[in-house]
């Protein structure tokens, strides 16, 4: 929230940090998680520059400067991971929040308590399946003799039973799918709490103004959760090209090859499979930094907007 | 206050110090080696190859560990190619005791992560007896140490082959029973068999809708699709290329007219119905729950990557009588082409095999496991099991089962919690070093024919044949370079013909499953070889080339010798 009026900005003295040491104590743990899982492994961005061999190790590994990344950029195969990263992040991104939101506004407007726990529960417990289990049930459930054939064929939608994984055209809604069930409703919890938090008093001015219950959602309900979409969207918008890795990696095959791969694919085809690392490293380097520039783009939008931002 | 505040320092310090503590004892168990445990030793082994696990307390394993004075936790390929898996390894950087990196070998060696061999194994007879010195010789990297032993294809005393352990074009017994067991010599032949039984038998006994042809294309295993062109033109098993015996030259049978045939005739079942729908999409557990059902008539397949499980779960579930166990046919593209799918003799992989790994902190113990692996009696109990339990030994001393037993080992339950085969440690194949028995139950003549299912068995008397390898017949080897795979498995993208390797393996996964399902075949098969041409293959056969010379020399040096 903005800040209201001034605040008297303090220099920290010894008076001050002792009266937080419990805090600063307690923050110490997370710093030196951050350190040593978060900043330590940077030090093997290194092996970008230089053609890395195991058996040289990092410092006896010839030094090559830009070298990998030339020939990153130069591999359509990479650019065709970029496209694909990108197109299927942002597919998701929309797919799974939208989704969310709306199931939440829905399950709000649920008057019966009970009906509403049981189904919150069951539409979050599909967040703790992995996706090796989900992605096995979506390849049967896809499959020439699975459930969804069954179905198009019986209401005559189809001729044939279809396989879905054979064509490029289906990857990305049926990635965008799986996501969508296994996380909507676990997502929507953050905004079903947010709406709770939503002063009532307003709900009851509106119904005693007259508001129907689309005019209560439309003017209270969305405007009162707006922020925290906005900082839900930003957050996402630096995980857009972590798109995915496990639901490609398994519902991908042979004949889908070109839309299917990631850049976390073709960091470990190449990266690891074929053993260049530094290719691997190099690729890795390009997603952080795309993915930093990214967030600070969109903070900087909201910002510009006006909006909730995140720094 | 002071104390309080000392106190809570002391807590977050020793949490600390028990996380780092923590950490590093985590990497000593990681890198283990033998730690006693009770007087017997622990290894453990990684094994870039699909397996099953067995069970901790498996009585043969604790059997022989009571002999050999060591135990070993195997664990296998899941859900990763093996350069992945490998990858993985040598990016930690700790290893387990043994490895067998398979595809992945070269990237071991090249990380540095094998112990050299060569100096220890004249202190252990068995190894060192297990290869001549020529062939330990062939095992030699380019810094003349020896890394690895290659497990497999070696006879002791002289080869007992029954089954044809090979890819070849296979064929449910039904099918050929039905048509009253006619000579099918030709891929359009056995096309046309196969169209023809399905039309007139749509469905199994139980009313199953038969699945006339599937073709494997899950990963590394897409040889199932990909390399047929190679045997229709009779040629041998040299892998990822054709070495023509005559002329010494590589050839590409990626695009050869055969090819073209082939896949024309693939595209052609495709659009009516023969070939799966969904060979393409499906990944190899489902190809084998498939062909456990019975419902498929036919595939292309090595032996070795389904027999296990298929044939087992046909035993368990009594569809043996249906008919529904596989047979190899001699399939060529024309009358008149000798095929050669099967070749005699052990072909010796000098591109994998057993290794030891520099986190192994007791080579020495690792390899006397080995060579004890390697003794005559724990060699029958890893391959026949235990006496009176396992196999019946008869008056003259020779080794059978009964068909209790048999259907107790197919038991998946009873195998991983009796029998240990050790399977991707060195093992004779052959005889039994007793003299009398074959080295495996499948290689002993008598036991090999009772344990046939009996749908087998009439199939094969059928055609006059005794084994599975008399259905395609045999052949020599066809020469000293044979098999080439094993050099290409080792190319790296550090050349261009290693790269070009690499993206023509891509490329064929991606079109010619197109090329099979394309609606205009002809349309289809020109932007294959188009796109194809962009990979560079010559650059990969350029490369090969000069290996097979290297090889052929070599022998010819030996041989001059």
């Amino acid at each position: 929230m903005a800040p209201i009026g001034k605040v008297k900005k303090e220099s920290i003295n010894w008076k001050e940090i002792k009266k937080q040491r419990v805090l600063l104590l307690l923050s110490a743990g997370y710093v030196l998680y951050g350190f040593i899982f978060c900043y330590l492994p940077l030090a093997g961005w290194l092996m970008a520059f230089e053609n890395y061999k195991p058996k040289e190790g990092f410092f006896h590994s010839e030094f090559i400067g830009l070298g990998k990344f030339r020939q990153l950029f130069l591999d359509d195969g990479f650019i065709k991971v970029i496209r694909n990263t990108l197109a299927m992040g942002v597919i998701n991104l929309v797919t799974t929040m939208v989704t969310a939101i709306v199931f939440a506004i829905l399950l709000n407007e649920v008057k019966s308590q009970g009906g509403k726990k049981v189904v919150q529960t069951i539409s979050y417990l599909p967040h703790f399946l992995s996706w090796i289990i989900v992605t096995g049930i979506l390849h049967d459930a896809l499959s020439g003799t699975g459930i969804v054939n069954d179905l198009l064929v019986r209401f005559h939608l189809l001729k044939e039973p279809l396989n879905f994984f054979a064509y490029p055209k289906y990857f990305w809604w049926i990635v965008a799918f799986a996501n969508v069930w296994k996380e909507t409703g676990w997502n929507a919890i953050i905004y079903l709490a947010s709406i709770t938090a939503i002063d009532t008093s307003l709900y009851e001015a509106a119904a005693i103004d007259g508001a129907g219950r689309w005019a209560r959602i439309k003017y209270i309900t969305l405007p009162g959760i707006k922020p925290t979409i906005i900082i839900l969207l930003l957050m996402n918008a630096g995980n857009v090209l972590n798109a995915g890795f496990e639901v490609q990696y398994l519902l991908g095959n042979g004949l889908v090859q070109s839309v299917s791969q990631t850049i976390d694919i073709y960091v470990l085809k190449w990266g690891i499979s074929q053993g260049d690392y530094s290719l691997g490293t190099a690729a890795g380097i390009f997603k952080s930094v795309v993915s930093i520039a990214i967030i600070l783009i969109a903070n900087e939008m909201a910002k510009r907007a006006g909006e909730e931002r995140l720094f | 206050m002071r104390r309080k505040q000392f106190t809570a320092l002391l807590v977050i310090g020793t949490m600390i110090l028990g996380t780092l503590s923590g950490c590093s004892k985590g990497t000593a168990a990681n890198g283990n080696s033998s730690k006693e445990d009770g007087g017997i030793k622990e290894f453990t082994a990684f094994f870039a190859v699909p397996g099953n696990e067995i069970n901790d307390d498996n009585e043969i394993q604790q059997h022989i560990a009571e002999i050999t004075g060591a135990r070993v936790k195997e664990t296998w390929l899941t859900g990763q190619t093996a350069e992945e898996a490998v990858g993985t390894l040598i990016a930690g950087g700790e290893y387990p005791d043994f490895i067998c990196g398979s595809d992945g070998t070269s990237q071991l060696y090249d990380a540095g992560a094998l112990v050299p061999l060569d100096d220890y194994i004249d202190d252990y007879p068995n190894i060192k007896n297990f290869f001549t010195k020529l062939e330990w010789d062939q095992l030699r990297q380019d810094d003349g140490h020896i890394y690895w032993i290659p497990q497999f294809n070696n006879s002791y005393g002289k080869e007992m082959a029954t089954t044809h352990n090979d890819e070849a074009f296979w064929i449910q017994t039904r099918v050929l029973k039905w048509a009253g067991y006619p000579k099918i010599t030709t891929m359009d032949e056995y096309f046309d068999l196969i169209e023809r039984y399905q039309e007139a038998n749509p469905t199994m006994e139980d009313g199953t809708k038969n699945i006339p042809y599937t073709i494997l294309c899950d990963d590394w295993r897409y040889f199932c699709l990909e390399n047929a062109p190679l045997f229709l033109d009779g040629y041998a098993n040299d892998g990822s290329c054709i070495v023509d015996p005559e002329t010494k030259k590589v050839i590409d049978y990626n695009t050869t007219p055969t090819a073209k045939r082939y896949f024309q005739k693939l595209n052609e079942e495709f659009k009516k119905g023969i070939v799966d729908p969904e060979s393409f999409t499906q990944i190899y557990d489902e190809y084998i729950a498939k062909l456990s059902t019975g419902r498929v008539l036919g595939m292309i397949d090595q032996w070795w990557d389904f027999y296990g499980n298929v044939n087992d779960a046909l035993k368990q579930q009594g569809l043996e009588d249906q008919g529904c166990n596989y047979v190899p046919l001699p399939i060529t593209i024309d009358k008149g082409v000798k095929n050669r799918w099967h070749t005699s003799g052990d072909t010796l992989n000098v591109g994998s095999g057993l290794s030891i790994t520099v986190s192994c902190k007791d080579v020495r113990g690792a390899l006397k496991f080995v060579d004890d692996l390697l003794s005559e009696e724990v060699i029958t109990l890893r391959n026949w099991g235990e006496k009176d339990v396992d196999y019946l030994v008869d008056q003259d001393g020779l080794f059978y089962r009964t068909p209790e037993i048999r259907m107790k080992v197919s038991n998946t339950a009873y195998k991983a919690s009796h029998l240990c085969p050790y399977s991707y440690f060195p093992i004779w194949t052959g005889m039994s070093q007793d003299g009398i028995n074959a080295a495996k139950p499948e290689l002993q003549p008598n036991e090999f024919l009772d344990s046939l299912p009996k749908n087998v068995q009439e199939c094969l008397q059928a055609y006059g044949c005794k084994t599975y390898v008399d259905m395609v017949g045999q052949n020599e080897i066809p020469g000293p370079w044979y098999p080439i795979y094993t050099f290409v498995g080792t190319m790296t993208t550090a050349t261009p013909g290693g790269t070009a390797w690499i993206k023509m393996r891509e490329l064929k996964h991606e079109y010619l499953p197109k090329v099979v399902m394309a609606p205009d075949f002809e349309a289809g098969w020109e932007e294959y070889l188009s796109a194809y041409e962009t990979c560079n293959p010559q650059a990969f056969l350029d490369e090969v080339q000069p290996e097979v010379d290297r090889r052929i020399k070599i022998a010819e040096e030996a041989a001059a010798k």
